[in-house]
């Protein structure tokens, strides 16, 4: 798409009035004119680029430069090399971190992508779809921070889930739900797909509804079954759209934070930390800036192999 | 006969799937019901009274937000993000605007590449910007401050909506080119009397969906403010919940609603933009 970028804006150009001292002389602009012409587009960029660059990319570049030192924010940083990296990749803590972010990541594909295919394909056919699929997205415009408000709730000793369990006669199966790993990650994996199953499903609503309604009819005559239909004709034709559900699910569950932290801070003991739960924990609550950076960078490197795919896909579709 | 047996079948079979997915749909939103009841009881009810029954006096609620607010300053937090996610999206949707104008329309070298360098803004994980931030802020004092707070938001929402704008724009070039001739008009004249104008949709569902970002982030205010008045909605929410919260349930519930409230009303006036938000994918924006 960049060529069209260079459609020039010359017809534009030949008209403009231009300042007074322009019609003075329209033949010969100053030197001074003719370089705020050629500057002058870039002008329109600059806000833009110092905020970008000034805080989010100098950020970047920064945080990788810390990532190769010792580090508490107060002395000056050493330079440590690779040691932060080695420190993460044979630290439990670190290892267990990383462990609870795939099961996260697995998780989520499980939960919020696979249910939502699985709504998606149902509801399509069913005639109240608008008020149902309204009800199942309103947990998605709850703040991440609302939606663990709520499930904390839900999950205490005294709460909607162990008070519910009780009622129905189910007691054996109370406990306290967020105090022993792995239940507490996947009780928190269940609260962050309540909020993010409304919008996978609208997804492939959308990917379903650019299926051809002659290909379904012509597959129908030929006696295919509602397994068939789907396995051999919705399924591959959703696949642009599945592959951004998919890589969408993915970098989020890898960028876990704050439901996490809300909810135990990553405890009881460290169990239930995601890598991104553990990078703000070594920079904020134990400053070990180096460390953290390491974790950030190794964290930035999984994301962005995933983004690669995701740029692709989006970029390709940007006409959507 | 066979055939019409099947069809029988069939029409039941749906609508025991449209019972099933009322019910699911009926139970997915059972914790909204939830929040709302135990915000409008005392600590005392709320531990004694069944989950789903109704409380004794519903205008226990505004005491229950008064005193959230008083252990948590979420009312200061109302007022800071609704200044953050107003004023800071509309700058982001200003400034993306101007930048993508420039990328789409007007003569400037390598603007693929001036693309990518600002769009790569939206895939570092918001990991690779604290500790820089932090100590940045910190340095030049923007630590602490609601213009800090401000300037980050801005800067945050600045590449999607490039993103946004630029595809935008390129649809609309040749318009926008026979438009400008006609009338003769300055480059700067150009963007805003005849580009921004025609940009009004997506700028309006930019502005909505930067809007409820800023309004639902957590993190960046927990890094970069610490004081009430400063501190965004959400990291004053996040104090009193959770396992190390420090309000009573009733407290945490009467503070998530509040929360909440602004984009749930956006959400409903404008349930179009929001739809077609994820349909453009916002990319963990």
């Amino acid at each position: 798409m960049p060529e069209t970028n260079q459609v020039s804006t010359e017809p534009l150009r030949h008209k403009v009035p231009g300042t007074p001292l322009d019609r003075a002389s329209p033949a010969a602009p100053t030197r001074a004119q003719a370089l705020f012409r050629k500057i002058e587009p870039y002008l329109y960029l600059l806000p833009a680029l110092l905020l970008v660059g000034g805080l989010l990319l100098y950020s970047v570049a920064h945080t990788i430069a810390i990532s190769f030192t010792d580090w508490d924010l107060i002395t000056p940083p050493l330079f440590a090399g690779l040691k932060n990296y080695i420190d993460a990749i044979r630290d439990p803590t670190f290892t267990r971190s990383f462990t609870n972010t795939l099961v996260w990541t697995g998780g989520s594909l499980l939960l919020p992508v696979g249910g939502g295919l699985l709504l998606a394909v149902v509801l399509e056919r069913i005639p109240g779809q608008r008020v149902l699929k309204t009800l199942i997205y309103l947990p998605a415009i709850l703040s991440t921070t609302v939606v663990a408000a709520i499930w904390s709730y839900v999950y205490t000793n005294h709460g909607v889930l162990n008070e519910t369990l009780r009622w129905v006669g189910l007691d054996a199966l109370t406990r306290p739900w967020m105090v022993f790993a792995p239940t507490n990650t996947l009780a928190m994996i269940v609260a962050s797909s309540w909020r993010a199953l409304g919008p996978s499903m609208v997804l492939f609503l959308v990917g379903l509804q650019t299926i051809p309604p002659e290909l379904i009819e012509a597959a129908k005559i030929d006696g295919a079954g509602e397994r068939t239909l789907f396995w051999r004709i919705k399924l591959p034709l959703l696949r642009p759209i599945t592959a951004i559900v998919v890589i969408m699910s993915v970098i989020g569950s890898f960028m876990t934070f704050d439901l996490v932290w809300v909810m135990t801070q990553g405890g009881p003991g460290r169990s239930s930390e995601t890598l991104a739960v553990t990078m703000y924990r070594q920079a904020f609550i134990m400053w070990r800036m180096g460390y953290a950076g390491a974790v950030a960078v190794i964290l930035s490197t999984i994301v962005i192999a995933f983004s690669v795919f995701y740029l692709r896909a989006t970029l390709k579709r940007s006409a959507l | 006969m066979i055939q019409r047996l099947s069809t029988g079948k069939q029409s039941l079979d749906r609508y025991l799937v449209l019972g099933l997915l009322c019910l699911f749909a009926l139970a997915w939103v059972t914790p909204l019901a939830i929040v709302t009841l135990s915000s409008m009881k005392t600590p005392r009810e709320q531990s004694q009274s069944a989950i789903l029954a109704l409380p004794e006096n519903a205008a226990m609620i505004l005491d229950n937000i008064a005193s959230a607010s008083e252990l948590s300053g979420i009312g200061n937090g109302l007022v800071s993000s609704l200044i953050y996610a107003s004023v800071g999206s509309l700058t982001a949707v200003i400034v993306a605007s101007s930048a993508a104008y420039s990328i789409a329309m007007l003569k400037i070298r390598f603007p693929f590449f001036w693309f990518l360098i600002i769009y790569s803004g939206t895939v570092f994980p918001f990991q690779m910007y604290l500790m820089p931030l932090f100590q940045m802020y910190q340095t030049v004092g923007l630590y602490d401050t609601r213009a800090g707070m401000l300037l980050f938001y801005s800067a945050i929402a600045v590449p999607f909506c490039i993103f946004v704008f630029r595809n935008y724009f390129i649809g609309m070039q040749g318009e926008v080119i026979e438009a400008a001739s006609l009338d003769g008009a300055s480059s700067f004249q150009t963007w805003l009397r005849i580009v921004l104008p025609m940009a009004k949709a997506p700028a309006l569902f930019l502005f909505v969906t930067q809007f409820s970002w800023i309004w639902n982030d957590f993190l960046f205010g927990q890094v970069l403010a610490k004081s009430d008045d400063v501190r965004p909605v959400m990291t004053s929410l996040a104090m009193l919940s959770g396992t190390y919260g420090k309000g009573s349930i009733p407290q945490q519930m009467a503070g998530a609603l509040t929360a909440s409230i602004p984009t749930l009303i956006l959400f409903f006036a404008l349930q179009k933009h929001f739809m077609r938000g994820i349909v453009l994918n916002t990319a963990g924006e």
